[in-house]
């Protein structure tokens, strides 16, 4: 009898032990949270651009929603304490005025693990004169119906001569990258210099048919529909009337779309076209570029293990970036490379009206520079109303019908 | 659902079998049964109460059983913000048991169903009492509808040589729930536990030993009705810190899955002295939960780590009346585990990675209690009782980076007491009453997180925590009818209404709760 007993506790225990014992191993020895030490190294490539004296540093921790501020010197190291161990994106930010010319530097690390004290972190920084065309303003998330549906026909892009010099937005693409929305899953790319690109999904361009010259303080408007949006037929609670934009993305009219005043963009590249050109009210990421050799859709590449057409786009050519998102729980799920736009912008939900605009710099003379950092984290700012041609930007010339 | 059929017609086998005279056993003797007898009945075990269900047999128990058929009702803003403003539960339940061959065997099974009326903070959980610092709250107004099942039984063979018991006790608990507004949710849990156990019987001492094993599931899923409209939430990592995350749209906040183990043991003795008895019980658990969002992907909120230490001394002195003294200090210890993650976004891989875990948060829970009974009159059905008790609890919690602490240090007394008024041979009327004031020595709560601006903060956690450190009173009664129906006298309807009322000394809210049941003892 007492070999059954012991028969019965031992079966017992080994059926309790067995059970819990992964579990139990995994975590048994974990030890309480230390701050970690980070160092951080700069590598400037800054070509023939002057060297700022110092360097804005910002650790962010996208999950935790933790971020630590300091500045460097362009010669030094920085060691910043009392680190929460996690996965940051390093920005490293200056900008320098010389010579007529306002030189912006940035480099970036994105989600690097800073785990154990002590480890180097190595960023790369760069340099550029600020750009001559930037995205100013973007609603894409759409609005409500007096019915409350959804409505989307509404979302443009407002394109701005940021610099003091005329600008031809001849031949100008706009372009959504993969993958559509933001996503911890993004597609692997073939070759070598694979990251030397962002890959298209549709690419709309600019006329090459005349010149669109661009005076300094003027934009551009491409609208997904140029149409009153607030007329009673569309939604009369839509934030904008497009009747005034300069170019459309006319796929096809329909009883709702119509061939308005203004002028058709062509439709570059887009394997699978819709009626009309929605892009992703969850934020899309879009480049402007202008491309140095004709666009031709066969060439498109398919990124590994998908069927997915897409259009390369040398980094080099692109003249401005922003990445947006669908909510501020994303900001750490880049699909831009970071020497594009080192952050991210969102209004924070579908369908709620709202845009995101650049911020004003400074105002020169009248003329209005906007910020243009390369990180649209801190370049833009949310917009509770969009607005076309906002802080007194002027259309252009040769719209006659604004 | 399948699961909840199954328990269901459990339930119905098991009360059928506690409430049918035809297995009345061996010891049934004519005796009128009543809630006060078996509330007499149990206050005179010693083992009743500990993890070993083979102890049970030394208790020389008596058969007994009842049904009861209650519906409760709470009313009232002093509460929690996860507590409805209105609350109606419908419960039925079973308990019973007998003796069988030399042994005994017990059982219960209730059933509750319950609706919360304007609930705020909670999107998932079905119940806060493991203390779970992972789980999802949002800002809308919303009722919880809530069922749960559970199924519990011990069993003690006969004294092997005089000298041997086995045992073994068990319990098995479902619940589900479902959130009624968007964010809306629905949360299922199983849980199951399981003590075998011994005692050796030496002359008047008694040496006991228990093991036990606990497995529990929970799945939370967060949807919308209205798809058009995202909604908000807040994913919580302990003290009001964690991370806003939306329902709703392509990136929407995942399913979260709970899943942990328990093992532990304890240790009883017991010594018989006269009319005196006493019994000395320690028991440990030590326990693992991780929680799991989106399982197709799977990734790691955190992981919970318990410890519990718990030692009570019972004494009871038979005689002409019946006295019983408890003293019980509990200590437990709950790491808040968090990961560091990095997803692989190699093609054939596309995985969480763990880089790092620490402990970011300790939860700590000290409880010491004294509780004194006395029953007058050594029949089955006291003539009245009275008891008094005092506990004190602290709650000491720490989240390390940010640095936020919370500590909230109560100390409860009561009294209370229940007379019975005889109402001819086969009725009497039982009425008690018991008042506890609830004395807040001390408390704080430092958020030291991101955004002290917050709602969470501000609407939730602080007011939670005024909640907790407010001393209260509460005043109870309850009154039950008891008559006897069977021709041999033994079976017993009764019913019984119950009122509760507590009053904060610093708030001008109040809550009330009141119970109406109807039941039979057999």
């Amino acid at each position: 009898m007492k070999n059954k007993i012991k028969i019965f506790m031992v079966f017992l225990w080994a059926f309790a032990g067995l059970t819990a014992c992964d579990q139990f191993d995994d975590n048994a020895h974990t030890k309480k949270v230390e701050p970690v030490r980070s160092v951080i190294v700069l590598d400037l490539q800054l070509g023939d651009a002057p060297t700022p004296s110092e360097f804005n540093v910002k650790l962010i921790n996208y999950n935790e929603r933790y971020e630590i501020n300091k500045t460097m010197s362009s010669d030094g190291m920085l060691t910043v304490d009392d680190v929460i161990p996690g996965i940051y994106t390093i920005t490293v930010s200056a900008e320098m005025n010389e010579h007529g010319f306002t030189y912006n530097y940035s480099g970036s690390v994105v989600n690097t693990e800073i785990i154990r004290s002590g480890v180097r972190q190595v960023v790369k920084v760069e340099s550029s004169k600020a750009g001559n065309l930037v995205l100013k303003e973007v609603f894409y998330c759409g609005s409500k119906t007096p019915s409350g549906g959804s409505y989307f026909r509404d979302q443009f892009y407002e394109i701005y001569n940021n610099s003091e010099t005329v600008q031809n937005v001849k031949g100008l693409c706009i372009a959504i990258i993969n993958p559509l929305t933001a996503t911890a899953n993004l597609p692997v790319w073939a070759g070598e210099d694979a990251d030397k690109y962002v890959y298209a999904l549709q690419i709309w361009q600019v006329p090459t048919d005349q010149d669109y010259p661009l005076n300094p303080g003027e934009s551009i408007i491409i609208a997904q529909m140029a149409d009153n949006h607030q007329k009673p037929t569309l939604n009369p609670n839509s934030p904008v009337n497009l009747i005034t934009a300069e170019f459309e993305t006319l796929v096809r009219t329909s009883s709702i779309i119509s061939d308005n005043p203004a002028i058709n963009m062509t439709m570059a590249f887009w394997p699978s076209p819709t009626p009309q050109w929605l892009t992703t009210v969850f934020g899309g990421a879009f480049v402007i570029y202008f491309p140095s050799q004709p666009i031709v859709p066969a060439n498109y590449v398919t990124p590994v293990g998908s069927t997915t057409k897409c259009y390369k786009i040398p980094i080099s050519e692109v003249v401005d970036a922003l990445e947006l998102v669908g909510n501020v729980n994303q900001m750490n799920l880049k699909r831009m490379p970071t020497v594009l736009d080192a952050g991210a912008a969102t209004v924070g939900g579908t369908y709620n009206g709202k845009s995101v605009a650049r911020k004003v710099k400074e105002t020169v003379n009248g003329r209005v520079i906007l910020y243009d950092t390369n990180n649209s984290t801190n370049d833009f700012e949310v917009m509770d109303t969009p607005m076309i041609r906002r802080y007194g930007a002027k259309a252009p010339s040769w719209n006659t019908w604004d | 659902m399948k699961n909840f059929k199954y328990i269901y017609w459990a339930g119905v086998l098991i009360t059928t079998l506690l409430t049918t005279n035809v297995v009345t056993a061996q010891d049934a003797a004519v005796k009128r049964t009543s809630p006060a007898s078996i509330e007499r009945l149990k206050a005179g075990s010693l083992w009743m109460d500990t993890y070993n269900g083979a102890g049970l047999v030394l208790d020389n128990l008596s058969y007994y059983s009842d049904l009861k058929f209650a519906y409760g009702y709470k009313n009232g803003d002093y509460k929690l913000n996860s507590d409805g403003e209105r609350e109606r539960a419908i419960t039925v339940s079973s308990e019973g048991g007998l003796k069988f061959g030399g042994g005994y065997i017990w059982g219960s099974f209730s059933y509750v169903n319950e609706a919360q009326r304007n609930t705020l903070f909670n999107t998932t959980m079905l119940d806060f009492d493991r203390r779970m610092p992972y789980y999802t709250v949002d800002k809308n107004l919303s009722d919880f509808l809530k069922q749960s099942y559970n199924l519990a039984m011990k069993v003690a063979s006969k004294p092997l040589w005089n000298k041997v018991i086995l045992g073994a006790q068990a319990e098995y608990r479902t619940k589900v729930g479902a959130k009624q507004m968007d964010p809306r949710s629905e949360t299922y849990v199983y849980s199951i536990n399981v003590k075998p156990s011994a005692v050796v019987i030496m002359g008047n001492h008694r040496i006991g030993i228990n093991f036990e094993y606990q497995n529990l599931v929970q799945e939370s899923t967060t949807t919308n009705s209205d798809t058009q409209v995202n909604q908000d939430v807040f994913v919580l990592r302990g003290l009001g810190n964690g991370y806003e995350a939306t329902v709703g749209g392509l990136q929407s906040l995942g399913m979260f899955v709970y899943k942990g183990n328990q093992v532990g043991g304890g240790l009883q003795y017991s010594y018989l002295m006269d009319e005196y008895r006493f019994l000395l019980s320690g028991n440990y658990i030590y326990g693992m939960e991780d929680v799991i969002s989106s399982p197709s992907k799977p990734k790691k909120e955190g992981t919970v780590k318990t410890q519990e230490i718990e030692a009570k001394l019972v004494a009871i002195k038979d005689g002409d009346n019946l006295q019983r003294l408890e003293l019980s200090y509990a200590d437990s210890k709950l790491d808040g585990i968090e990961y560091v993650q990095q997803l692989d976004n190699t093609y054939e891989v596309q995985r969480w990675v763990v880089l790092y875990k620490s402990i970011r948060s300790d939860y700590k829970e000290q409880i010491a209690s004294f509780k004194y009974d006395f029953f007058r009159g050594a029949d089955k059905n006291y003539k009245w009782r009275a008891g008094v008790l005092a506990q004190y609890k602290k709650n000491d919690d720490i989240y390390y980076i940010p640095r936020s602490t919370e500590m909230v240090e109560n100390l409860f007394m009561g009294i209370n007491g229940k007379y019975s008024f005889g109402l001819g041979k086969k009725s009497n009327l039982l009425v008690g009453a018991n008042f506890v004031y609830k004395d807040n020595l001390d408390g704080h709560y430092n958020y030291g997180g991101a955004k002290p601006d917050s709602y969470i903060i501000t609407d939730f956690m602080t007011p939670d925590f005024e909640y907790m450190t407010n001393s209260y009173s509460m005043f109870g009664g309850d009154v039950s009818y008891v008559t006897s129906i069977s021709k041999n006298g033994r079976t017993s309807l009764f019913v019984k209404a119950a009122v509760d009322y507590y009053k904060p000394v610093d708030l001008d809210s109040d809550r009330i709760q009141s119970t109406f049941t109807l039941g039979f003892t057999f």
